[in-house]
């Protein structure tokens, strides 16, 4: 067959086959505007915002730009014993100029995040620097305050010399990098983030086990009970969804604590001594009860709308074969229920890492978790680029767990109704 | 029909403009305590400038105000702040710098403002608003005895039962301290001296750690300032720190068994700063001027107990008493600046805080790990 007869030509003499992509052009580009906004909306409320935190928590250009004189003098110093004169002298140059553009209270904030004490010796400096004479700036500037005698102090000036920098996500899991570029942890006494994120973890993981244990028979009585019953009990299960977070936990604080309506009555009973209540309160126990009363609905909702779908017929089937009704249980409903389990899980989990209202209020000693911290630097210290390295740390860790689930279980079983 | 909609809109846009280019926005902390801000000097000051003044609430913190000046649209004109906020605020240049004997007004008796303040502001964006105390009280019905000193708070033979304590490190490291038998001296500098060394910090938390750890004793860490006197009045602590104003509320306001110990407390303080670029910045300037006045500090004692920051306005107070809005109950006796209540005190250290605040939140959150 010749090209020329192969070509199929439209009424217009254009080949159909252009004129084809054509109208399909058209519908395709519908079909996107259709979908912009939807997809306009997710770059400015999810990839923007994440990406603005990415490049916060690993932006350092401002103090690279603040002392550029100090920085480049600093590169022959090796960081074992006090920088030269040099570095003093240039280290002065640079804060003149800050203190004239009045920059210089934003320096000594960002220096306080790498080693708490700065803003105070930088204060004084800028005190006293009025009267400072030309020449021996290393002995003025150790006048001013003992700490600038400390070499602990310049090394943190000098973690803060590249444009870009790791040393926040270090900071999350309390260590950095000393001046021999090795990486290292921070003093013992002060490695408070490991406790944070296993105590986060922990919790997160006995409060997404627990609230399955629970949902799992109530979700089931729901799928199974006639519609009547069902809806009052479905109505008990979301009525926790209209009541306010505090309120509920305030609750729990009244119901528990060791005056509490829960203690008075097993004193009352005789359960127990009156001089030997139980603590169920301002520890992790009311961290738990509190937390899995709260997130439970999210657990019930999933495991009901999949268990709504097994036909009963399935178990009887089971049943009539041979198998007891554990075994039926076990072979045949259980594994249909999976996929509810795994998005109950999920969901329940990934709330879980991110709370921190309730623990701080009823968790006691253990009420400091990972978002608490989060929260912290972002409202007080103002260390937003800590803040977003965390707040990273803790998006990353719930992919790993979601990449995790997908190995072992598969992504497309999961059902969330 | 066209028209018409245009016209309402320019309307409804001009109208816009010269709302917010006439009320003041004031930032507080809500409730009781804003309440007493409005009715005390708010709404006196609007009526006077003929300049509608906004409260509205926001949970403390600088991260709303830095994001309303990266976003470039300032909403607020002044914010109630703490001191730490005034100082990390003003180094990053949020804040407008005070002349503050030309800022602001001298008392009746012509004392300057700068000497009429109770202290040194933290830094040059800030101007006092009102103090309080961070004190102790005990339930008096399941206390036996009179605890009398700072030191009772911390003796659990005398006094068996559980404390409850400020979750973070603030004021905790210096009551354990003055506890411990250092005197604090003058506005408690020579607490915050101890407290510059690690063998100060490790001092003051092994005072706590014994306190949380003895069988007798034992801790209850409270976030939420409603807390301390709901854990007293239900007998869930026998002892416990809080604000003194929360405590005189459930003691006159709701006539609970609670009794308050002004010794080794800590004075700390609110303030309010004026941001840089706001909405209305002449008009919020020549407002807080008149609402950081004798009169007008002295206003919002009427309805709360916390303390004006000016001296004089004391002396109004105690000229106009029973000040109290029930009528019949004095308020100078309940200011934590009163003299008989700042025989033992210490001012919190917003500076010491800011500078070292971070690591010995650090040290303080693995202390209470290990409890």
């Amino acid at each position: 067959m010749s090209s020329e007869t192969g070509k199929i030509l439209t009424t217009d003499g254009i080949p159909l086959e252009v004129s084809l992509k054509k109208a399909e052009r058209k519908n395709k580009i519908k079909a996107f505007l259709l979908v912009a906004p939807l997809l306009l909306f997710l770059l400015i409320t999810y990839i923007f915002p994440i990406g603005d935190m990415l490049m916060r928590s690993v932006d350092d250009k401002m103090v690279t730009e603040m002392l550029p004189k100090t920085f480049k003098s600093m590169e022959k110093w090796d960081g074992k014993e006090l920088p030269p004169e040099e570095v003093f002298e240039s280290f002065y140059l640079d804060f003149q100029k800050l203190v004239e553009e009045k920059r210089d209270g934003k320096l000594s904030t960002q220096l306080n995040y790498t080693k708490n004490g700065f803003k105070s010796i930088l204060k004084k400096l800028r005190r006293k620097a009025k009267n400072f004479e030309e020449g021996n700036y290393k002995e003025q500037i150790m006048a001013v305050h003992k700490r600038w005698a400390d070499v602990e102090y310049w090394r943190a000036i000098q973690r803060r010399a590249p444009a870009y920098t790791s040393q926040k996500y270090l900071k999350g899991i309390d260590m950095y990098k000393n001046e021999e570029g090795k990486i290292v942890s921070v003093e013992e006494d002060r490695r408070v983030h490991r406790i944070l994120w296993l105590r986060t973890l922990e919790i997160a993981f006995f409060v997404t086990l627990l609230c399955f244990l629970m949902a799992y028979p109530i979700a089931h009585l729901l799928a199974t009970l006639p519609m009547k019953y069902s809806n009052l009990l479905m109505i008990c299960v979301l009525l926790p969804f209209w009541t306010s977070l505090l309120v509920r936990t305030a609750s729990w604080m009244i119901l528990l604590q060791q005056q509490g309506v829960v203690n008075d009555f097993f004193v009352m009973i005789g359960l127990v001594a009156d001089d030997s209540r139980p603590e169920m309160m301002f520890n992790k126990t009311g961290t738990y009860v509190a937390m899995t009363q709260i997130l439970l609905p999210f657990m019930v909702l999933p495991l009901y709308s999949v268990m709504k779908t097994i036909s009963p017929s399935l178990m009887r089937a089971g049943k009539s074969l041979g198998g007891t009704p554990f075994v039926a249980f076990w072979k045949v409903y259980f594994p249909l229920t999976i996929p509810g389990i795994g998005a109950g899980c999920l969901l329940v989990f990934i709330l879980a890492i991110g709370y921190y209202i309730t623990p701080a209020l009823v968790g006691g000693a253990s009420g400091t978790l990972i978002s608490n911290q989060i929260a912290f630097h972002m409202k007080s210290t103002l260390d937003w680029s800590f803040a977003s390295a965390m707040g990273l740390m803790l998006l990353a860790g719930v992919l790993a767990i979601y990449w995790v689930y997908n190995k072992l279980v598969g992504v497309d079983n999961i059902k969330l109704g | 029909m066209k028209k018409l909609s245009k016209l309402l809109l320019v309307l409804s846009f001009a109208l816009s403009i010269s709302s917010s280019a006439f009320a003041v926005t004031v930032a507080s902390w809500g409730g009781a305590y804003t309440e007493s801000q409005k009715l005390g000097y708010g709404d006196p000051t609007a009526k006077k400038l003929g300049v509608p003044i906004n409260w509205v609430d926001y949970s403390g913190g600088l991260s709303e105000i830095k994001a309303q000046k990266e976003a470039g649209k300032i909403t607020w004109d002044i914010i109630d702040v703490f001191a730490m906020d005034t100082i990390t605020g003003c180094d990053e240049g949020l804040f407008v710098e005070f002349d503050f004997d030309k800022d602001f007004p001298p008392a009746p008796d012509g004392t300057k403002a700068s000497k009429d303040f109770f202290a040194p502001m933290p830094s040059k964006c800030a101007v006092g608003n009102i103090l309080y105390s961070w004190n102790y009280a005990y339930n008096t019905k399941n206390v036996s005895g009179t605890p009398k000193t700072i030191k009772d708070f911390f003796d659990t033979k005398k006094f068996p039962g559980k404390r409850a304590i400020y979750k973070s490190a603030l004021t905790n490291l210096e009551i354990a301290l003055a506890a411990d038998g250092i005197k604090p001296g003058k506005g408690g500098k020579k607490i915050y001296k101890a407290l510059e060394t690690e063998k100060g910090v490790n001092r003051a938390m092994n005072k706590i750690k014994a306190l949380c750890t003895d069988p007798n004793g034992g801790c209850v860490f409270w976030s939420a300032g409603a807390q301390p006197p709901e854990l007293l009045v239900s007998g869930e602590v026998v002892m416990a720190t809080g604000w003194n104003g929360r405590f005189f509320n459930a003691e006159i306001g709701e006539g609970a068994p609670i009794k308050q110990v002004w010794d080794g407390q800590g004075l700390d303080y609110e303030y309010f700063v004026l941001v840089k670029g706001g909405p209305n910045e002449a008009d919020a300037k020549k407002a807080l001027a008149m609402m950081t006045s004798t009169e007008g500090l002295a206003g919002s004692a009427k309805y709360i107990a916390y303390a004006p920051w000016r001296k004089s306005s004391l002396k109004v107070m105690a000229a106009g008493e029973p000040w109290y809005k029930d009528g019949k109950t004095n308020m100078v006796p309940q200011m934590p600046t009163a003299p008989a209540n700042t025989k033992n005190y210490f001012l919190v250290d917003p500076i010491f805080w800011a500078d070292n605040g971070t690591e010995l939140g650090e040290k303080w959150e693995a202390m209470k790990a290990g409890l």
